[in-house]
């Protein structure tokens, strides 16, 4: 799917599931979560290949 | 030969040209995929029968640069949500959700949630954009979620909960407000509702908190489905029909019970009808309409007839009573400008309403004397439409212009304000086709003919 012209606002986006009730709590939970470990995946990588000053 | 509708290009797939009178909307490839996905469906076919979505016919050949082409019905007034009272935005944001919720039921979604795709059609929202509806793909949220808040629900709550008018801010911002300017107006109890805690309080928060933060792929990943979005359009649609906005019965008692307005009213209906059926107008607006009695002579009569006035509470209580009538909230001092991009997207009220037969009973002296403006200015205005006026003089010793200079000295009002100088400023510009005196003398309709140049 086309992501559209309009900008929907990530915080908005994942507010939708927890708008959904208790099941989209859980979702928006386990969105969160991956999020986190994505960035700190990012984080992590580039720890690794940037340059140490010794 | 196409000309290009300035109100319609933000949306790639889809936009509107005009050829003469008839209404293309040109597609791309994606474009066409919606289409013909929405075409399909039996939510298309009963929500156009019902006159809840515009219809649309498929053009055989599409003109060059476009992969597939639609016809519309033309519409035949155009107002904007700053121009709504209270119950149509309300009536527009009701439509919006139940048209989301019935086009998901059949797998299409509306990429968008903007009140400018609804216009009023014989008192009643109608959305506009076949554009807007495109095939939903599984794990995708609503992406029009924070649209539908800015612009349709945080103006509802403004007016419900903080007692402000929507139309000004909405005038000056079309996004409308966001999350964060929602949640300082709101009161600390206000903040703490239910429906306030997570759609403004709650919504701003993870707004400051994840601002461009990819997060699409983990939602579809973590097993958002439809079912989530149907369940925050059922909750939406319950608070937005619970709002209610209490102006409404005010003004409308307060101005029924001004004493000229029924000791005049049927003298003036008459003269108007006089009017309406010797220049038998396609296209009436009545300025400073009221409480829409004569804006009602005219529709009744056959003619789209826009009831402008300032008056929110009364224009409201015209368009729940399912008036047939446009209606459109603008202080008259201050009519709608031509905006939006390029300062051309949204076109002027006067240039949208191109009227006729204008009707202007009621008004001119709350113009002179409230507003302070030239009675000369008044009138070239009014010749400015370019058709003929039925216009009500007020005179300087009516009881109602008594109370409008109660507070004035004669230094601070404009000249040419008497019956002798208002007529030798009318004739400079208009042939009187009519007159008539009113009550006790203080009043004349006038039946006038713009001079030509």
């Amino acid at each position: 799917m086309f992501f559209g012209y309009l900008d929907a606002g990530s915080g908005s986006l994942i507010l939708q599931a927890i708008l959904g009730g208790a099941a989209g709590i859980l979702v928006a939970f386990k969105a969160w979560k991956a999020r986190l470990v994505g960035k700190k995946a990012v984080a992590d990588t580039q720890a690794d290949i940037e340059p140490t000053d010794s | 030969m196409h000309r290009a509708d300035p109100g319609s290009f933000r949306d790639p797939a889809s936009h509107i040209v005009f050829d003469g009178d008839r209404v293309v909307r040109l597609l791309d490839e994606r474009g066409l995929q919606g289409w013909n996905a929405l075409s399909e469906t039996s939510f298309f076919a009963r929500a156009t029968a019902e006159g809840r979505l515009i219809g649309a016919a498929r053009l055989d050949r599409a003109p060059e640069g476009a992969v597939g082409a639609l016809e519309h019905p033309r519409l035949r007034f155009i107002s904007y949500p700053f121009e709504w009272t209270f119950s149509m935005l309300k009536d527009a944001a009701l439509l919006q959700l139940d048209l989301l919720a019935e086009a998901l039921a059949e797998g299409i979604t509306i990429k968008d949630a903007t009140p400018y795709n609804i216009q009023f059609v014989s008192g009643r929202p109608m959305f506009i954009d076949i554009g807007s509806f495109e095939a939903y793909s599984d794990g995708e949220p609503w992406i029009g979620y924070r649209q539908f808040t800015r612009q349709f629900l945080f103006p509802l709550l403004l007016r419900a909960h903080v007692g402000i008018a929507f139309q000004p801010w909405l005038r000056g911002n079309p996004e409308g407000p966001t999350a964060a300017e929602m949640r300082s107006l709101l009161g600390f109890w206000q903040r703490l509702k239910p429906s306030t805690l997570l759609h403004v309080s709650l919504q701003a928060r993870m707004e400051e908190r994840m601002s461009g933060a990819p997060i699409r792929e983990q939602l579809k990943t973590a097993g958002f489905g439809v079912e989530l979005i149907l369940a925050n359009i059922r909750k939406l649609r319950r608070l937005v029909e619970r709002l209610e906005w209490t102006g409404s019965a005010e003004g409308w008692i307060e101005y029924e019970s001004c004493r000229h307005v029924g000791r005049d009213r049927e003298a003036k209906s008459e003269f108007l009808r006089e009017a309406i059926e010797a220049h038998k107008p396609r296209r009436v607006i009545d300025l400073g309409a009221n409480d829409g009695h004569f804006s009602e002579i005219a529709a009744a009569a056959g003619s789209l007839t826009i009831a402008v006035d300032g008056d929110e509470p009364v224009l409201d209580a015209i368009y729940r009573e399912r008036s047939q009538v446009s209606i459109v909230v603008s202080d008259l001092t201050n009519p709608s400008p031509s905006q939006g991009w390029a300062g051309v997207e949204r076109p002027a009220l006067a240039e949208r309403a191109q009227p006729d037969l204008v009707i202007a009973y009621g008004l001119i002296h709350h113009l002179i004397y409230t507003a302070s403006i030239p009675p000369s200015a008044v009138l070239d205005w009014l010749a400015d439409f370019g058709c003929p006026v039925v216009l009500e003089f007020v005179s300087p010793d009516d009881e109602m212009v008594s109370k409008l200079t109660a507070n004035k000295t004669e230094a601070e009002l404009h000249p040419g304000r008497s019956r002798i100088e208002f007529e030798e400023e009318l004739a400079r510009r208009f042939e009187t086709t009519g007159s008539r005196t009113l009550g006790e003398g203080t009043r004349v309709l006038y039946r006038l003919r713009a001079l030509a140049g």
